[in-house]
């Protein structure tokens, strides 16, 4: 370079600097024309190409959670989920062939699925490019059903990815279970409690992607971990609450109840271990939904307990040592009380029970008698003690109180009447809660239904322990206890409810049915129960049937006891509880 | 220390006359011969590109390979989710308990334990009658 310059004329210089400088100026015009487009790109419509180049060269997809699943104590499945698809086309594809893919999709999909001409309809939609056919379809029987559209030759049709709950056991503890709506939010029993422990949290991916929709090697990619939803393990023993729904729906049949439930209660632990209502459901089956079958007639229905609140009136006297088992009553034949007549389920003039002979025969005007010892207060608070105006803690949806009324507000009627248990108004929770804490000695434990968490590391929590207190002393507890052995004795109420080795105590109830509406009695409408527990010696189980508006002349012995009796043995069985061996004392029933 | 005299002596100060007795300088004449440096390059070159096409092809098939294997695995993955269900179903105590009833067997309730240190049996068993608990299942 130097020796050409060096070299060179003047004129030669000349030339060179004014090539030089036209370049300069050429390369500063196409470096402006350069930054100004720059600066339009960048500055000014940023966000329009950013957001452009984002649509074209990614692809986002979310990572659904998997809901957790629901166990029995035994880690079999009440109800899992499985991957699901939702069906679309695009009318303006489909619209000439649609007869042929409808026939496809009929065959495939099922007629319980899909109707034909409804289809048709769909996809002849006029003017539209997008339509859903079916949702919440297994996702193999889908793939099956678009692969053979795609095979005759027609196209048009699209899947979507979803998650569909199944309920591996049909009807099996529907009503603790529950069920989950189209979005899988859960509106029933656990499903509802527990939907934010189940549901777990969607997880996404974004992944640069080819314009034919590869996905580049390499490239950048952003992966938010989705968290599976917790699986929760509920006390319920499959195999025992299958066999006590099919008991308990038999019996429902055959006295041809309104509605009927069975509840046992692990009276040390307050695990429900069977929960049964009829009428039932299948969460599969939506279009079978009703209020009358989805309702948790355990939590939710309020009813008045009839004579199984006896046992809580004699717990009480006990407790304040007022009775004995073998304390003589004078039982009159009729008693008026403001103007009410109160008698007992069969007549009689006036008789000499023991305590024992009242729980045991049932006597309304025995308890009244024996009753008239405590003061309102007294029973109310000892009513409170005993759970019943409040939650029995299960943790379920929608639970009720029942309904209590406050003492000061009382008259001598509802003093007589609610000793016997008319006048208030209870769920079946707070009864199996109350009988259960006779059971154990006098200490009341609130009911659970779910034992563990487990995440999907399989790591396991328990939740909180349920709360235990003292109620009654365990003398009063034994006491009621014995007076409730006479109860399933062969002179009792409910003989029906023996089981041949043990010793069973229990009790027997028929309570006036109040017509909802008017706030009345029905005459003639009752509802029925047995409460019971086993062995009586040293009490396991604690099992409670009820049997809503039974025919005329169904009682408590006769029409629930039986279904505690199988209910109880299976539940003894399955346990592995065995008799203690000890026989029932003879207590006088009359003296 | 004489080369930065003469490479000083190249570039003289403006005021100068340019006609200094300048002289040419003899090329430098490279003792390494061409050949080898230019066949060890382009050889370099042919490598880093075949190689980069080998692995961007390779690449490429992977991917593709990627996404069928997804999708196989995907459809493994829903057939095995049909066969679990298919598995529940069959276990599930209804059609367990069908089959039961369908063969004559009947539910016992009546609890009784063999006790197995002594060979007492505790309780009181009976037979289990047909039709004695559960009639009929439901689905």
């Amino acid at each position: 370079m130097t020796s050409r310059l060096s070299t060179g004329t003047g004129h030669g210089h000349r030339v060179a600097a004014r090539r030089l400088r036209v370049c300069l100026g050429l390369a500063i015009v196409v470096f402006l024309v350069f930054g100004v487009r720059l600066f339009w790109i960048q500055g000014l419509d940023a966000q329009a190409y950013a957001s452009m180049s984002k649509q074209a060269g990614q692809s986002t997809t979310t990572i659904p959670a998997p809901r957790g699943e629901i166990l029995d104590r035994n880690g079999k499945a009440l109800a899992s989920s499985v991957d699901a698809m939702t069906l679309t086309a695009d009318p303006s594809m489909t619209s000439t062939d649609a007869p042929r893919i409808a026939r496809i999709l009929l065959k495939h999909l099922g007629k319980d699925r899909i109707d034909y001409f409804d289809v048709i309809d769909k996809l002849r939609t006029p003017k539209s490019r997008f339509v859903y056919l079916v949702k919440q379809v297994p996702a193999w029987t889908a793939t099956k059903a678009v692969k053979a559209v795609r095979k005759a030759g027609l196209t048009g049709v699209f899947t979507q990815q979803e998650t569909m709950r199944t309920y591996p056991g049909g009807k099996l503890a529907a009503n603790l279970v529950g069920y989950v709506d189209g979005s899988g939010k859960g509106v029933q029993g656990i499903e509802r409690q527990y939907d934010s422990l189940l549901r777990g949290t969607d997880g996404s991916a974004t992944y640069e992607v080819s314009p034919t929709g590869q996905r580049i090697p390499m490239a950048d990619s952003t992966v938010k971990e989705m968290v599976p939803g917790t699986d929760v393990e509920t006390t319920i023993d499959r195999d025992l609450q299958w066999y006590a729904d099919q008991r308990l729906a038999d019996a429902v049949r055959s006295s041809s109840s309104d509605w009927g439930l069975a509840v046992t209660m692990d009276v040390r632990t307050g695990q429900i271990v069977q929960m049964s209502q009829a009428p039932t459901f299948d969460a599969e089956e939506k279009s079978t939904l009703r209020d009358y079958n989805t309702v948790s007639r355990f939590a939710q229905t309020v009813y008045e307990p009839g004579s199984v609140l006896k046992t809580v009136t004699m717990a009480a006297l006990a407790d304040q040592g007022k009775i004995t088992p073998e304390t003589r009553l004078v039982v009159p034949g009729r008693v008026m009380i403001d103007k009410f007549p109160i008698g007992d389920y069969w007549q009689h003039g006036t008789i000499h029970l023991t305590a024992a002979g009242v729980i045991a025969k049932s006597s309304n005007l025995g308890t009244i008698v024996a009753a008239q010892q405590l003061s309102d207060g007294t029973m109310h608070s000892y009513l409170r003690k005993f759970g019943f105006g409040s939650l029995s803690g299960v943790q379920l949806p929608g639970e009720s109180r029942g309904i209590l009324t406050p003492a000061k507000q009382w008259t001598k009627a509802n003093h007589a009447t609610i000793s016997f248990g008319q006048g208030i108004s209870v769920t079946a929770l707070q009864v199996v809660r109350a009988v259960g804490a006779i059971a154990n000695n006098g200490v009341m434990v609130d009911p659970s239904v779910v034992d563990e968490y487990v995440d999907a590391d399989g790591k396991r929590t328990s939740p909180e322990a349920t709360s235990t207190r003292r109620v009654v002393s365990a003398k009063a507890a034994k006491m009621v206890t014995r007076m409730m052995e006479a109860v399933t004795a062969d002179d009792g109420t409910a003989p029906a409810a023996q089981i041949p080795g043990y010793r069973v105590a229990g009790k027997t109830g028929t309570a006036w049915r109040v017509n909802p509406v008017t706030g009345r009695y029905v005459r003639g409408q009752n509802t029925v129960s047995f409460i019971g527990f086993a062995p009586a010696d040293k009490p396991r189980f604690v099992t409670y049937v009820v049997l809503d508006k039974p025919f005329a002349n169904a009682g408590g012995g006769s029409t629930a006891a039986p279904v505690f009796h199988d209910v109880m043995s299976m539940a003894l069985e399955r346990f592995g509880v065995a008799p203690t061996g000890s026989r029932s004392p003879k207590v006088p029933q009359q003296w | 220390m004489s080369q930065h005299q003469v490479v000083g002596r190249a570039r003289p100060p403006r005021q100068e006359p340019l006609s200094l007795p300048l002289r040419l300088v003899a090329p430098v004449r490279s003792r390494a011969r061409r050949a080898p440096f230019v066949v060890v390059v382009l050889t370099v070159l042919t490598c880093g590109l075949v190689g980069l096409i080998v692995m961007s092809t390779v690449l490429q098939a992977q991917s593709f390979e990627i996404s069928q294997l997804q999708q196989d695995t995907a459809q493994l993955q829903t057939q095995q989710q049909q066969l679990d269900r298919e598995v529940e179903r069959l276990q599930a105590p209804a059609h367990v308990a069908r089959q039961a009833l369908l063969l004559g067997m009947v539910p016992n309730a009546n609890p009784a334990f063999l006790r197995l240190a002594d060979g007492a049996v505790v309780g009181k068993p009976a037979p289990a009658e047909p039709r004695s608990n559960v009639r009929r299942v439901d689905p």
